[in-house]
């Protein structure tokens, strides 16, 4: 996209968006999340990296194989699990502290819906144990005006590892 | 660390204690010094899972894959046969691909450029003449294959000692078990794609021991996903099936429904799919799977198998998925965790794609059932893993002086007709102490007896 007056505040009114909804869940409000942040018709995936050289990886497009490929039902599942009692994964809750950074807006759709990529570095750390993990990621979003404010239409989160360096993925990303 | 000879000797006192009171010593799970041992006395003589021959369907297609900490490239080779060579060029060890998965009829090796078929014959040498003055002998410079080779209903295994019996014999019974969910159609199963892997800081028994025979668990472990109505509400739904333990630490569970829940027949598989399968397996074989919600078992020592009839969200109907796990010790404390989806190759697309969503929504890295199994595992390893867990053994009672072998189950094995039995996990246990205790390979043809001998 050409640099323009009204793309720079685009940029700043998306990031304000994106921090606003790390911040919220770094604080385990999940179902503010999918009730502020969320469209109904969310797609979330997050693929499976393998890896292949370069000559194989040309041909290759999405993996045929996710950690994670969410819709709105599942994304309330998880959310509503956190909400029991007994959900132990996340009970006492991990620390996580998403740093979110590079938001560039790269294209709006015809439907109104913006194409927005950021960068995800993603702290996390459980109970008293001498330890944390990382994972560090490409966002794809669409993003889509919806009355009070920005939803979340679709996420792909590429991650940069091909083994998941966290123990599950209760986590956001 | 501990001489080898303590260890046994720990080895044998705690088979005993395991035979008279039904008990395992906690120590054995997370301790470096039982890791160390099982590098050679486990990983250095079963047959592990390697692939899935699905994943490998042309010629040229590999796979690296792991036995033990070592790397094999898994390739179907120009004649279509599969071959398994140590990842690892003759001259300087170099590894030769450094890529997941791919598809070539040659590695050269990006070192000094020694090349290699994908039958693993050395072919290339730069500047051979130059270098050796022709007195290098390619012939006796091929990759090391694997020692031993050999696939079951599309499961390819792979064995570092030459002389461990075969895999047909080492799966023994258990393979009645896996054509439930392996040999049920003309066309068998194939993987929806490549492996999820990722790593947890627990020890890779504890999701072993948990799938070869443990249901109890659902009912505490799995409480959100009751109070949610994800699971069925009757907490103890998990209790009513079939639990199964056979010679060589192999297991299974299979859990049918409480009585009077209606179930979809046949885990809900496609009329395609069920035609097939109740022509290719035998009648009782049918019948187990006519009435099932649930089949968790292990193939000795770290493959999990499955097939799970589950909702992959609160609206939808269930949906049957089966999957692989394997779990592949990293550490005392860390396991990597593989996990295939797999999907009968007949089954119609709609099917497929029900089957694949289910998948990764409940199962496996992202899935929503495993993340609290997972917590559980990495606690477990973290308090077992001090000093003082060594004074401690383990409950592995269930079923003690109440529970009787099944002795009308129309199967192989040691069958209790009560899923609260924990016999898979003691037989588990058990098998994984005789090998570890036996400074010799049990497991060899001709003394396989030793290491099934006496039941617990």
């Amino acid at each position: 996209m050409a640099f323009t007056r009204e793309d720079s505040l685009l940029q700043a009114e998306l990031q304000d968006f994106l921090f606003a909804e790390a911040e919220v869940l770094d604080e385990h409000r999940y179902l503010d999340w999918l009730n502020q942040f969320v469209s109904k018709e969310i797609r979330y995936r997050m693929p499976v990296q393998v890896t292949r050289d370069r000559r194989n990886a040309a041909s290759a497009s999405l993996p045929s194989m996710m950690h994670v490929d969410d819709d709105w039902d599942v994304l309330e599942l998880r959310v509503l699990r956190f909400e029991t009692e007994y959900a132990w994964a996340e009970d006492p809750p991990s620390r996580t502290r998403h740093l979110v950074s590079n938001v560039r807006p790269v294209g709006r759709v015809d439907t109104g819906e913006v194409r927005v990529h950021s960068n995800l570095l993603l702290y996390r750390s459980r109970g008293d144990k001498p330890a944390f993990d990382l994972l560090s990621a490409a966002r794809h979003d669409t993003v889509r005006q919806d009355g009070d404010g920005w939803r979340l239409v679709e996420r792909l989160v590429l991650l940069d590892q091909s083994v998941v360096l966290t123990h599950n993925l209760t986590v956001i990303l | 660390m501990a001489d080898v000879e303590a260890l046994e000797q720990r080895l044998s006192d705690g088979l005993t204690r395991l035979d008279r009171d039904w008990t395992v010593p906690a120590e054995i799970i997370a301790s470096p010094e039982f890791h160390e041992l099982e590098r050679t006395r486990l990983w250095g003589r079963s047959w592990v899972f390697l692939a899935h021959e699905s994943e490998i369907p042309c010629p040229g297609d590999y796979v690296v894959r792991y036995i033990g900490d070592s790397q094999f490239i898994v390739t179907r080779d120009e004649t279509g046969t599969f071959r398994a060579n140590f990842n690892s060029c003759r001259h300087r060890g170099m590894m030769l691909c450094r890529a997941e998965q791919g598809n070539t009829s040659h590695y050269r090796c990006p070192y000094h450029g020694w090349t290699y078929n994908n039958r693993g014959d050395l072919v290339g040498v730069p500047a051979s003449k130059d270098a050796y003055g022709g007195k290098l002998r390619k012939q006796d410079w091929g990759l090391l294959p694997a020692p031993q080779l050999d696939h079951y209903r599309g499961l390819i295994f792979g064995c570092l000692d030459s002389e461990t019996e075969p895999l047909c014999d080492f799966l023994g019974d258990m393979r009645f078990y896996l054509d439930l969910i392996l040999d049920r159609s003309d066309a068998g199963m194939r993987v929806a794609g490549p492996p999820q892997r990722w790593v947890v800081d627990a020890n890779w028994k504890l999701g072993a021991d948990n799938f070869v025979g443990d249901s109890y668990h659902l009912l505490m472990t799995h409480r959100s996903l009751m109070d949610l109505g994800f699971f069925p509400r009757d907490s103890k739904f998990a209790m009513y099936g079939e639990q199964i333990a056979t010679d060589r630490g192999h297991g299974l569970g299979l859990i049918s429904a409480p009585p009077g829940t209606e179930l979809p027949p046949y885990l809900g598989l496609p009329e395609e799919i069920v035609t097939q399968l109740r022509r290719r397996l035998l009648p009782e074989q049918a019948e187990m799977l006519r009435r099932l919600s649930i089949i968790h078992g292990n193939v000795f020592p770290n493959l999990t198998v499955g097939d799970f009839l589950l909702p992959k969200d609160l609206r939808s109907a269930p949906t049957s998925f089966a999957a692989l796990r394997l779990w592949r010790p990293l550490a005392a404390d860390r396991v990597e965790v593989w996990s295939w989806c797999l999907i009968e190759r007949d089954a119609p697309e709609e099917f497929a794609q029900a089957t694949y969503e289910t998948y990764v929504r409940t199962f496996g890295s992202g899935g929503v059932i495993e993340h609290d199994d997972i917590e559980n595992w990495r606690s477990q390893t973290r308090i077992l893993g001090g000093d003082f867990a060594a004074r401690q053994h383990l409950n592995y009672q269930m079923g003690k002086g109440v529970l009787d072998q099944d002795k009308n189950w129309p199967g192989p094995g040691e069958a209790y007709n009560l899923e609260y039995a924990e016999a898979a996990s003691r037989k588990f246990y058990q098998h994984w102490m005789r090998l570890l205790a036996a400074p010799e390979n049990p497991m060899r043809v001709g003394t396989s007896a030793a290491a099934t001998g006496a039941e617990v």
